[in-house]
């Protein structure tokens, strides 16, 4: 055999045997992994980012492609399993990286893949709230239950404020899912073995109701 | 029952009376948040009372057994608590600043004292708005348990070195 020969195979055997990458590999590709958790075998109980193995759940596809293209700090003070979280200064608070227009795509198609937790979210009301039971529950998110205290919100004026321990909740409405939102309220246990929230026992229709106020949330509402 | 008037919710039938009437009410007494630059502002009688307010000749009462603070107090203090409250105590945690009410300083025996371990409990299980403070303050009936709540109790006591007076 002639070296020309083997090398040709050597190639050869490289182009055929080289796996095309497939959704799930797009992800791995990217490392994502490293920081996040992206299925539920995964035991790594204290990553550097957000719990993924839901994504598909979660999240509106079109705003994660607006976020891998140019991400944005969703939790002002860091992750809550952050060792230096009540420090107000976070170790994981590097920025996210962006990525292409033709990689986002892929990334987001791979996302909305993962989605490894029971899938019995309760359907969400779509009539849009009235005046009244806007103004009932936009009063229970910040005394009733007092929401505010720890998630970034809007004000009448469309100023942002409100306490920076839990996610923002400015973009909600863009960000998540509605029936995502409501199971959380309900199970938070489904996605975090522990969270910093306090627990509470709300009605169906409270909890609808308040699903659908946090859908009213929106940057395009900032003033 | 006492819990969910505890929790201050108010109830209205889904009836645009009732609405209306919620409506005008709620512009009436205003809207009390949490955030900082909120548009409502903090009524005055969510001030802590002034120390002099509180009478010395209460009849002693019978002594709980005390609850222990062990080790899960403190980590529950630090997991839960010191988001608003400070790693120490002292009032003084990530959201501290951008609360209408901050929370409130656990190491100042002179505030600390002046409540008892009762309302320092019921503040802790039915939330602010239950003992006549801030509604920043959040309920944590469904998140602890009694025993877990008592602790906390001993631990406050603990961080003011105080009893109620
Ligand atoms: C979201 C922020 C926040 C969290 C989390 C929080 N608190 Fe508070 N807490 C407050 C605020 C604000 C006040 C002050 C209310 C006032 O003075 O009107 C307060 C007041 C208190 C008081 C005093 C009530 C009084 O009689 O003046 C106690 C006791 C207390 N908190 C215990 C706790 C414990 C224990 C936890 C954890 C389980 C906790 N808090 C978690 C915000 C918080």
């Amino acid at each position: 055999m002639t070296l020309k020969a083997l090398i040709f195979l050597c190639l050869g055997g490289i182009f055929f045997f080289t796996p095309t990458p497939t959704q799930a590999g797009v992800l791995e590709d990217n490392h994502c992994g490293s920081c996040h958790r992206l299925n539920a075998e995964d035991t790594n109980t204290n990553p550097a980012g957000p719990d993924l193995h839901y994504a598909g759940q979660k999240f509106q596809p079109q705003w994660l492609k607006q976020f891998l293209k140019k991400p944005a700090v969703i939790r002002p003070g860091g992750l809550t399993t952050d060792p230096s979280f009540l420090q107000g200064t976070p170790d994981n608070m590097s920025p996210h990286p962006s990525f292409s227009e033709e990689d986002t795509s892929k990334l987001v198609a791979s996302l909305m893949n993962l989605k490894s937790v029971e899938s019995n979210f309760e359907p969400v009301g779509t009539e849009p709230l009235s005046k009244g039971q806007r103004a009932k529950i936009k009063y229970q998110f910040e005394r009733t239950f007092g929401c505010i205290s720890c998630h970034q919100s809007l004000n009448l004026a469309g100023k942002v404020r409100g306490g920076v321990s839990g996610p923002s909740l400015v973009n909600s409405g863009n960000r998540l899912q509605a029936e995502w939102v409501n199971h959380w309220l309900q199970k938070p246990e489904v996605f975090i073995s522990k969270s910093r929230m306090p627990r509470y026992k709300l009605d169906a229709l409270t909890r609808d109701q308040l699903t659908q106020f946090l859908m009213t949330l929106k940057n395009e509402n900032i003033r | 029952m006492k819990t969910s008037d505890k929790m201050g919710s108010i109830k209205i039938p889904y009836n645009n009376n009732f609405l209306d009437l919620f409506i005008s009410l709620t512009l009436f007494f205003g809207l009390v948040g949490c955030g900082q630059n909120s548009d409502e502002q903090v009524a005055p009688m969510m001030k802590p009372p002034l120390q002099q307010e509180v009478t010395t000749s209460r009849p002693p009462k019978p002594v709980p057994t005390l609850a222990k603070v062990t080790e899960s107090t403190r980590n529950t203090y630090q997991w839960y608590c010191a988001q608003c409250h400070g790693t120490k105590g002292k009032g003084d945690g990530i959201n501290a600043k951008l609360l209408t009410v901050p929370p409130r300083n656990h190491t100042k025996a002179e505030y600390m004292e002046t409540r008892t371990d009762e309302q320092l409990f019921e503040a802790i299980k039915f939330g602010g708005l239950s003992v006549g403070r801030a509604p920043c303050m959040p309920a944590w009936e469904h998140t602890l348990s009694e025993d877990t709540i008592n602790s906390l109790v001993q631990y406050i006591r603990e961080l003011c070195q105080c009893e109620a007076l």
